[in-house]
C-alpha cells in the first residue's frame, strides 16, 4: 500500500501548472473565441508535450504509473483550465488512445507520433441521436468501394470537431465495429458551426455530417472483434471525465478557501464564520474522498483492468455530483464576486453539469452499478 | 500510489467473515432486541485474536499493522455484526486498552493488557462529562494528590462498556485552573472504593453495547495509576483519535457493504407488479448510492490507517474528513437500504432498520460532525 504519489509525479504536477499559467491566465483559454480557440489548444498541447502529459496511460513513461500518474496530473490541468483540459484530452485520450490501442504501425506514427508531439488535433466521434445507453448499433457506416471506403452518417456533440486536424469517426464496416480517420479538408465531411453551451467556452464542440466521404482503406482502424468499442470509448470518457470532475472541485474549492480567509466582514475573515467555514469543511471532504476514490479507480484500470468497470462508474457518479455541490457551494461563499461573469468559480459551476451528463450519464452509471450488484448484466 | 491489500490481509478478511458469520451473527438480533451485552461473542472475538490484533505477542497480541486491524472492522461489519458489539470492542481495544500499551509502566502493562487482549476483561474510557461533551477541556472531575494517592472527584457520561468494565481509563484535571494542560488520565479498577457506574442507558442504537455514567466519590487510587506525567492526558486522548477515525469507522464501511448484499439479495427475490423490485430503476438507484457510499468510505479508512502504520504523525485534517464523511453521508444510504425492504425494512427481523439506528452514531461519537468541521476549518 502506499498513499502518496512521488516526489517525480508531484513534480510534473508543478511543471504542469507553470507552463500552462501563462497560457491560461485571466481565463484566455476558457472564453468562447472561435477567431483563437484553435491557436489556444494548439500552445497548450505544444507546452504539454514538453512534459511526459501527453504520453501518460498511452505509453510507459519511466518512473511515472500510467493512468495513476495521469489522473494526478489531469487534476491539475482540470483546475488550470477546464475546456483546454478537455480538448486536449478529446485529441489525446480518446482520438490518440484509440490509434495507439488499435492502430497498426504505419497508422501510430502516421496520428500518434504527431499528436503526442503536440503537432496534430484529434477528435473522435462516436455519440448519434438515436444513441442510448446500451449501445444500440451505430449507424454511420462504411462501405468498401475497391481501395477506399465511402462513409456516411452524423454525429452530435464531438469536441474539437472545428478546430480538429484529423477526426475519428466511430461506425461500422462489414458488419464489424471500425474507427474512420477522416482530415478536416475531405469532401463529404461537413461540420456544423460551434454550439454555445453552458460551460467549457474554451473546447469547440459541433456535429458533424459525413455525404459519401470516401477515405483510403489505410484510414480504416478495425478494433480486434473481441473488444465493444462503444463500451471502450465510453469508459475512456468516464476516465477523462474524472479529472474533469476533479480538476473543477479543486479549483472552486481553493478560489473559495483562499477568499474565504481574506474577505472580512464583521472584523474577522469570513471563514470564523462557522457559515462558511464549515460549508467549505464539507466541500473538503468532498474534494478529498473524490480524489481517493478516483486515484484508486485509476489504480485498478492500470493493474487490473477488468475489475475497474465498477469502480470507475462509482467514481464517475460521485466525482461528477460532488463537483458540482463544491462549485455550488463555492459560489455561495465567493458572494456577489461569484456570480460576476468570468472568474473561476462561476466558470466551474457552469462547467460541472457537463461532467454528469457526458459519458456515462449519472443516471444510466446508477443503474449499472445496481445491476452489477444484483448479478443482472445489461 | 498503490492501494493493493496483502494476501494474507485478503484471506484474513474472509477468515473473519466466516467466522463472525458463524459464531456472533446469528445471536445478534436477541441481543440487540434485548439490549443487552454478549459477552459469549465478546470472549469468542478475544479467542479469535481481534481484541488484540495490533498488540504486541508479549501481551498475547498479534502484532498486527494498522491496516489489518482496520480490516478486522470492516469485516465484522460486512459479515452482519452489529455497531453495538463492534463499539464495545472500539472502546475496551483501542481507547481503553491502547491507551494503556502506550502509556503505562511495564507492570501495568502486565497486570492489564493480557487479560484485556483475550476478552477476559472488559475496558472503558472516561473522558465525556455530563457538562463538557465536545469542549473536553472544561471537564470538572477531579484528581487531587494526596500523599501517595490520587483522589477522584466527579462523573462521566456516555461512557460505552461502563457498566461492565473490569478497568476505566479515566480523564481528569489535576489543575483545575488549566483548560487542556491541566488534563491527566488514569487507569481505575472495578471495585474501587467510591468508584461506581451507573445503569445502562437507553439508546437509539448500539443497544448491545453498554452505556453509562461513572461516579467518582472520594474515589482513592493508588499514584502509579496515572497514566505517563500530569498535564498529558489531553495529547493521550488525541492519540486515540487516530483509531476512532481509522479502527472505529471501518464496522461503518462494512455495514455499507452488508446492506449491499442484502438488499441485492432482497432485491432479487421480492417480486411487486409481476416482477422482481431489482428490475425496477429506483430499487437499482438506491443500491447503487450504498456502493458508492462504500467504496468512498473504504477508501478514507484506510488511507488514515496507512499513515499510522507509516509512524506519520495524524493529519488531523483528513482524520476529520474521514470522519465527518462517515457521519454525514452514511445517512443516505443506511435509509435507502431500509426502504428496499419497504415495510420489512422498519421491521426488527430483516436488520436493516438496526443498522439504520446504529449508523446515527456515527455523526456524534468520538467528535460530533460539527467539531469535525471546527477542526478542518480552522486548519485550512
Ligand atoms: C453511544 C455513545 C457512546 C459513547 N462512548 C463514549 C465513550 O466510551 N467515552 C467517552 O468519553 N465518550 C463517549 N461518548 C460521548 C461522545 O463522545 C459525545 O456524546 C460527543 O463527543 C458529543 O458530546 P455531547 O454529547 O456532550 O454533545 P455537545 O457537545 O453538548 O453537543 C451538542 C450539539 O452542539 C454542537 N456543538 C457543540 N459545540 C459546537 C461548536 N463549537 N460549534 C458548532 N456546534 C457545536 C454539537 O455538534 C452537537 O450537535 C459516547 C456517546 C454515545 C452517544
Ligand atoms: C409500521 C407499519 C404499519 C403498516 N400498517 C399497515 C396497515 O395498517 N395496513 C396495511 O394494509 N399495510 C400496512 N403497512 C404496509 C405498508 O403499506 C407497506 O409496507 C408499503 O405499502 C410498502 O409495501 P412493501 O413493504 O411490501 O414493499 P414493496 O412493495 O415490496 O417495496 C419494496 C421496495 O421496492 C420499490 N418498488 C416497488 N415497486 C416499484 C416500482 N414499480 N418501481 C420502482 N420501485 C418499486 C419500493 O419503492 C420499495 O423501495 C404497514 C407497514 C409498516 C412498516
Amino acid at each position: 500500500m502506499n498513499y502518496d504519489f512521488s516526489e517525480k509525479e508531484f513534480t510534473l504536477f508543478v511543471d504542469i501548472n507553470e507552463k500552462m499559467a501563462g497560457l491560461a491566465a485571466n481565463g484566455q483559454l476558457d472564453r468562447k473565441d472561435p477567431a483563437h480557440n484553435k491557436e489556444n489548444i494548439k500552445q497548450a498541447l505544444k507546452q504539454l508535450a514538453q512534459t511526459p502529459y501527453l504520453k501518460l496511460g498511452l505509453q510507459p513513461v519511466d518512473g511515472y504509473q500510467g493512468q495513476l500518474s495521469w489522473m494526478g496530473a489531469a487534476e491539475t490541468l482540470a483546475a488550470v483550465s477546464p475546456s483546454a483540459y478537455l480538448a486536449v484530452e478529446a485529441s489525446t485520450r480518446l482520438f490518440g488512445r484509440a490509434v495507439n490501442e488499435w492502430g497498426d504501425s504505419n497508422q501510430k506514427s502516421k496520428w500518434l507520433t504527431p499528436l503526442l508531439e503536440g503537432n496534430l488535433i484529434g477528435a473522435l466521434a462516436i455519440s448519434e441521436e438515436t444513441l442510448n445507453i446500451e449501445n444500440d448499433p451505430l449507424t454511420a457506416q462504411g462501405e468498401r468501394q475497391g481501395e477506399s471506403v465511402a462513409i456516411n452518417g452524423a454525429k452530435q456533440y464531438v469536441i474539437n470537431a472545428p478546430i480538429a486536424d484529423w477526426i475519428a469517426v466511430a461506425g461500422t464496416c462489414d458488419d464489424a465495429y471500425a474507427l474512420f480517420l477522416i482530415e478536416k479538408e475531405a469532401s463529404g465531411l461537413t461540420v456544423e458551426p460551434a454550439m454555445e453551451t453552458l460551460g467549457y467556452d474554451g473546447t469547440p464542440i459541433s456535429g458533424i455530417r459525413l455525404e459519401d466521404c470516401r477515405i483510403p482503406n489505410e484510414q480504416v482502424i478495425f478494433p480486434p472483434a473481441d473488444i465493444d468499442m462503444a463500451e471502450a470509448i465510453r469508459m475512456w470518457e468516464n476516465q477523462i471525465l474524472l479529472g474533469a470532475g476533479l480538476g473543477l472541485s479543486k479549483a472552486a474549492y481553493e478560489t473559495a478557501r483562499d477568499h474565504a480567509k481574506s474577505h472580512r466582514s464583521g472584523g474577522k475573515p469570513i471563514i470564523a464564520y462557522q457559515e462558511v467555514g464549515f460549508k467549505l469543511a464539507d466541500m473538503l471532504t468532498l474534494f478529498q474522498t473524490s480524489q481517493l476514490l478516483a486515484y484508486r479507480t485509476a489504480w485498478t484500470a492500470e493493474t487490473s483492468p477488468k475489475e475497474a468497470g465498477e469502480l470507475l462508474l462509482c467514481a464517475k457518479v460521485f466525482c461528477a455530483e460532488s463537483a458540482e455541490q463544491v462549485c455550488s457551494e463555492a459560489l455561495k461563499i465567493l458572494g456577489g464576486n461569484g456570480y460576476i461573469t468570468g472568474n473561476s468559480v462561476e466558470r466551474a459551476y457552469r462547467c460541472a453539469k457537463y461532467v454528469q451528463i457526458a459519458g456515462t450519464s449519472t443516471e444510466i452509471g446508477r443503474v449499472k452499478i445496481g445491476d452489477a450488484a444484483l448479478g443482472y448484466r445489461n | 500510489m498503490d492501494f493493493a491489500f496483502t494476501k494474507e490481509q485478503l484471506m484474513f478478511k474472509k477468515e473473519i467473515i466466516r467466522f463472525a458469520k458463524k459464531e456472533i451473527v446469528p445471536r445478534v438480533q436477541e441481543y440487540d432486541l434485548n439490549e443487552a451485552f454478549d459477552f459469549e461473542s465478546f470472549r469468542k472475538l478475544g479467542d479469535f485474536g481481534i481484541l488484540g490484533l495490533h498488540f504486541p505477542e508479549t501481551y498475547g497480541g498479534s502484532g498486527a499493522d494498522v491496516v489489518t486491524t482496520v480490516m478486522a472492522g470492516e469485516a465484522l461489519g460486512e459479515a452482519g455484526v452489529d455497531g453495538g458489539l463492534t463499539l464495545a470492542y472500539g472502546a475496551h481495544s483501542f481507547l481503553c486498552a491502547d491507551t494503556i500499551l502506550r502509556h503505562a509502566t511495564e507492570e501495568q502493562r502486565q497486570r492489564y493488557l493480557p487479560k484485556l487482549i483475550s476478552g477476559e476483561w472488559i475496558g472503558c474510557m472516561g473522558l465525556t462529562e455530563p457538562d463538557a461533551g465536545s469542549d473536553v477541556a472544561s471537564m470538572k472531575t477531579t484528581a487531587e494528590k494526596k500523599g501517595d494517592k490520587y483522589v477522584l472527584n466527579g462523573s462521566k457520561i456516555f461512557i460505552t462498556n461502563g457498566p461492565i468494565a473490569d478497568v476505566a481509563v479515566v480523564y481528569a484535571k489535576t489543575d483545575p485552573s488549566q483548560k487542556h494542560a491541566g488534563i491527566s488520565a488514569f487507569i481505575v479498577e472495578k471495585g474501587t472504593k467510591g468508584f461506581a457506574a451507573g445503569a445502562p442507558l437507553i439508546k437509539m442504537g448500539v443497544r448491545t453495547s453498554q452505556t453509562s455514567e461513572l461516579f467518582f466519590n472520594n474515589c482513592e487510587i493508588p499514584e502509579e495509576n496515572l497514566l505517563g506525567k500530569e498535564g498529558e492526558g489531553f495529547n493521550m486522548s488525541l492519540q486515540t483519535v487516530e483509531w476512532d477515525r481509522s479502527a472505529l469507522l471501518a464496522p461503518f464501511v462494512g455495514a455499507a457493504k452488508y446492506m449491499l448484499n442484502s438488499c441485492a439479495d432482497y432485491a432479487r427475490k421480492r417480486e411487486q407488479f409481476g416482477r422482481p423490485i431489482g428490475k425496477f430503476q429506483a430499487v437499482k438507484h438506491k443500491l447503487a448510492n450504498i456502493r458508492i457510499f462504500a467504496e468512498a468510505s473504504q477508501s478514507l479508512a484506510y488511507k488514515i490507517a496507512w499513515c499510522k502504520d507509516q509512524g506519520r504523525p495524524l493529519n488531523h485534517l483528513e482524520a476529520a474528513v474521514a470522519k465527518l464523511f462517515v457521519g454525514d453521508w452514511s445517512i443516505g444510504p443506511a435509509n435507502d437500504a431500509m426502504v428496499v425492504f419497504g415495510g420489512y425494512g422498519f421491521c426488527h427481523e430483516y436488520n436493516m432498520e438496526r443498522i439504520f439506528r446504529d449508523s446515527r452514531l456515527a455523526p456524534i461519537g468520538g467528535g460530533t460532525s460539527d467539531i469535525q468541521k471546527m477542526i478542518i476549518s480552522k486548519i485550512i
